[in-house]
């Protein structure tokens, strides 16, 4: 009799701890893979910068988070198949338009291309009503609807937008953090004629059908001149080679905005003295498109800016696409309406090159091979080592810039950049007055102490925004729940990346258009606050079925 | 006239050997880069996305839509005809593989003999007076000081002598080759033969000054382990047979130091200072670095993590030669120094 009690006693026991739930199985944490480069793509802070990432998501408790990395050319075949969950990576815009920032990420093509895979044809039709208008209040409204949709299905998480920082001895004038292209050609040092400078960037091609690249662009923008240019401080273009931007207004973008016209300015001529014109324009065009060099900048002509690429044609544009009805007029007739055209032309992709440039392949980066209409001359170029630019005499537009102060251009008989190896070699550079300018790309702790002693030096540090913005990446077809990527995006510190990895000189990021860009909206702080909400993480993960414990950032909140 | 004869039979059958050797070793080359992760056209484009047209049009244009057979033939065929074909990677794209392994040789060269000249120098000294002072207090301070100074990170002490020699005494120019644009004329590719050419001297110091941090860093680095090797071996040769025989026929310590112990002591040292000399023209990648050489030793890290297989494959070719070439003269030496070895 006492057993059958006992063991009625047990049973009953057991069931009302069952429905307690004392005996219900834990529900595991949610495991998570987060991948970064680690071959320096990024510079040498992405192994902190992911170590941050994994304890700012790991803190909130209920997500544990295995760092793997990769070199790039393994990380590149990683993403292109779909095998990292999550992986940081980071951006800078070809064209300084909102489109650059969103149409890459966000529609169908390019989610898949950029690792993704996030699918949404109403996103994808916002993206294409943006890209083929030029209506502001139209584009507004459907960029909002873009970045609101962002944020609420979370692809991926804006992180930061990088720094750009220059130090130069203290007394030099025009030393912009340009957006888009360091400008050498306008820097003033009081009293001298020339100039030197120092970069850890390499040059790895100055033929602007192949240059896709910072610092070959950068070398280009000193050399060669585009039909539209940017203006000395900010992103916003002018007419370079051109005599004005093509509008609606001023007739320049007519049917329907599939067609650009430019109008060149009369008696421009190469370093090599032979003249530009419409027909080395549209040659120049078509032998980017032509060749489509491996590693170029060629698709954004045939493809993002629908210039197209004809096998029947040699595979040039289509014949009629590129007109020339005088030498001073060229007329770009594009397969679709591209809101952003004038901006395709003011990259360096377009810039015009002698009619005697090689058909058949890259032009060599050596003195004499390379020609453009810029300001500078390239007189030496000792590879890995300097590259050394003169005047050009011929200029055609000295006073380019004299409605902003700067009353001729190039400012300096020489300017001289030398290569280094290491961003150490940078610092001593500067330290040693060796040069007179270093740009890109210092560590944050020698930006730092360089800042701290700068006046000591007699040195002056400028740091600003980069166009440049990092951001983490969902594979959204691996983490299909849409509430683990919110729970991630709840959970992400920003100011511990900025404050731990970068000493405070990154600048928050709440969306993939950063800041500086028009139409940008702030949709990640709105939605996801601008500091790590645990509780609303841990609700999103506990609906999802994950459960492990009171986090460490809960743990202090109850403890404070 | 046999001796000659020898000697040469002897130098033919290491070069016979070594092409075999160096067909096994481009083969296996070939292979692995082929069989390891990663992509290099993906990676051409950095974080861009080009439309997939472009990365098959890369394809077609650098070779790699051919079957892996073919791309073997042709680049072997391309080796023994001098042509090591084109970077496919992110930093050397396009260019001929020979023309950069030819623009930075010359700095390794430059760096490899000065680093062996003070490793050599600094190295044979104090391990001979360290071998023949076996436990007196210059023995132990030599032996702590090759221990020491073998541990240091090379790009620690490299820092150290930048900031000292550099930053605060501004002796020396902290790092590169040169500084200007008055670099020598090049005929060499090596600055100080170049200079000297030119028949400037005062640009001959200049590219010394360029390389005394760099060498002297390498250099100290590697005497720890040649004070070592030479130490060890004279140790054992002081008390051989051969010697004590030497002094039991009357012959002074000196003769028998110098003309019996330290000649046999520097078979295996040239042995080692052979190969070592040959790994440094593989390039001392981290002095390389943190001295801002562009070297062949950068050459080969960075095409390794673009996986730039054609430069890759280039850069091992020269070194496997280089190699080759080395050990050959190593063993001709060592059968000159002792004659046994040809046996």
């Amino acid at each position: 009799m006492a057993i059958v009690v006992v063991v009625i006693v047990v049973i009953a026991g057991t069931l009302t701890a069952f429905y307690l739930g004392l005996f219900a199985a834990p529900r595991a944490p949610y495991q998570l893979q987060l991948w970064y480069n680690n071959d320096g793509h990024y510079g040498d802070t992405e192994d902190e910068l992911a170590t941050v990432l994994k304890s700012s998501i790991e803190a909130c408790g209920r997500v544990l988070v295995t760092l793997r990395s990769d070199p790039w050319a393994v990380y590149r075949q990683n993403w292109a198949a779909g095998t990292m969950p999550l992986f940081l990576l980071g951006w800078y815009p070809d064209y300084f338009d909102s489109d650059d920032y969103i149409s890459p990420f966000l529609s169908i093509s390019g989610a898949r291309a950029l690792g993704s895979r996030y699918n949404n044809s109403q996103v994808d039709q916002w993206i294409t009503d943006e890209q083929t208008t030029s209506d502001p209040a139209v584009r507004m409204a459907r960029f909002t609807s873009i970045q609101e949709k962002l944020a609420e299905d979370a692809p991926y998480i804006p992180l930061f937008s990088g720094n750009a920082h220059v130090a130069y001895v203290a007394g030099i004038q025009n030393v912009n953090l340009h957006p888009v292209s360091f400008k050498w050609f306008i820097m003033d040092k009081p009293g001298a004629t020339t100039l030197t400078g120092a970069t850890t960037d390499k040059i790895i091609s100055l033929d602007p059908a192949s240059a896709y690249d910072y610092f070959s662009i950068e070398v280009i923008n000193q050399v060669f001149d585009t039909l539209l240019v940017y203006e000395p401080v900010q992103s916003k273009i002018m007419p370079g080679l051109a005599t004005e931007i093509p509008t609606v207004a001023n007739g320049g973008i007519t049917n329907g905005g599939r067609t650009y016209t430019y109008h060149l300015k009369p008696g421009v001529t190469f370093h090599d003295g032979t003249p530009l014109n419409s027909s080395v324009v549209k040659r120049s065009i078509d032998r980017v498109i032509r060749l489509d060099l491996p590693a170029s900048a060629a698709f954004l002509l045939y493809d993002v800016g629908a210039l197209g690429r004809d096998p029947t044609n040699g595979n040039n544009t289509a014949v009629g696409t590129i007109e020339t009805p005088d030498p001073l007029t060229v007329v770009f007739n594009l397969a679709r309406p591209v809101s952003f055209f004038n901006d395709l032309m003011a990259f360096s992709v377009s810039a015009p090159v002698p009619w005697d440039y090689s058909q058949t392949g890259e032009q060599p980066s050596t003195v004499g091979s390379v020609i453009g209409t810029g300001p500078y001359r390239m007189t030496q170029h000792i590879e890995n080592q300097l590259v050394v630019f003169d005047r050009f005499a011929n200029y055609h537009s000295p006073d380019l810039y004299q409605s902003f102060g700067i009353n001729t251009i190039p400012v300096e008989d020489q300017v001289t950049v030398n290569i280094r190896t290491t961003a150490a070699a940078l610092k001593n550079d500067i330290e040693t007055k060796q040069v007179d300018v270093v740009y890109r790309t210092l560590t944050p702790t020698d930006l730092t102490d360089l800042q701290s002693r700068a006046s000591t030096l007699g040195i002056t540090v400028t740091v600003g925004a980069s166009p440049q913005i990092r951001y983490l990446v969902f594979q959204t077809e691996t983490i299909t729940d849409v509430r683990i990527r919110q729970a991630i995006a709840y959970s992400v510190d920003r100011a511990a990346i900025d404050n731990v990895v970068f000493n405070g000189q990154v600048v928050p990021l709440y969306s993939m258009l950063p800041p500086e860009m028009p139409y940008h909206s702030p949709v990640f702080q709105t939605k996801y606050g601008a500091v790590p909400n645990c509780a609303q993480a841990n609700a999103l993960l506990s609906a999802a079925g994950f459960f492990v414990g009171l986090g460490a950032r809960e743990l202090i909140a109850r403890d404070t | 006239m046999a001796r000659g004869q020898s000697l040469l039979a002897y130098a033919l059958m290491r070069l016979v050997i070594a092409i075999p050797m160096l067909f096994i070793l481009l083969t296996i080359i070939f292979v692995v880069l082929r069989v390891m992760p990663g992509d290099p056209l993906l990676a051409l484009w950095g974080g861009r996305t080009p439309p997939a047209s472009a990365i098959e049009s890369a394809r077609v244009q650098l070779g790699l839509d051919k079957p892996p057979i073919v791309q073997y033939w042709i680049y072997l065929t391309g080796v023994l005809t001098g042509n090591l074909g084109v970077s496919i990677g992110e930093l050397y794209r396009g260019q001929p593989v020979w023309n950069q392994i030819y623009l930075r040789l010359p700095a390794t060269i430059e760096l490899a003999i000065g680093s062996m000249l003070v490793a050599s120098t600094v190295g044979i000294l104090l391990g001979v007076v360290a071998g023949t002072r076996r436990d007196k207090p210059s023995d132990l301070s030599i032996r702590l000081y090759g221990t020491i100074i073998w541990v240091i990170p090379v790009f620690w002490l490299g820092i150290m002598f930048q900031l000292v020699f550099a930053v605060w005494l501004g002796w020396l120019p902290p790092h590169g080759r040169w500084s200007g644009t008055d670099v020598p004329t090049r005929v060499t590719g090596l600055y100080t033969i170049d200079a000297l050419l030119e028949g400037s001297f005062p640009k001959f110091l200049k590219a010394l000054s360029f390389l005394v941090l760099p060498c002297l860093t390498l250099g100290l680095i590697l005497s720890g382990f040649f004070t070592k090797a030479v130490r060890a071996n004279m140790l054992r040769t002081v008390n051989a047979d051969y010697t004590e025989a030497a002094r039991a026929r009357g012959v002074s310590e000196r003769n028998v130091v110098y003309r019996h112990a330290f000649r046999n002591a520097l078979v295996p040292v040239v042995t080692i200072l052979g190969l070592t000399f040959a790994i440094l023209f593989a390039g001392a990648v981290l002095t390389e670095r943190t001295f801002s050489i562009e070297g062949i030793g950068l050459l080969l890290l960075n095409s390794i993590t673009s996986k730039d297989m054609t430069m890759i494959q280039g850069v091992v070719v020269v070194y496997a030669a280089f190699i080759i070439a080395i050990s050959v003269v190593i063993d001709i030496v060592g059968a000159l120094i002792d004659p046994r070895i040809r046996l």
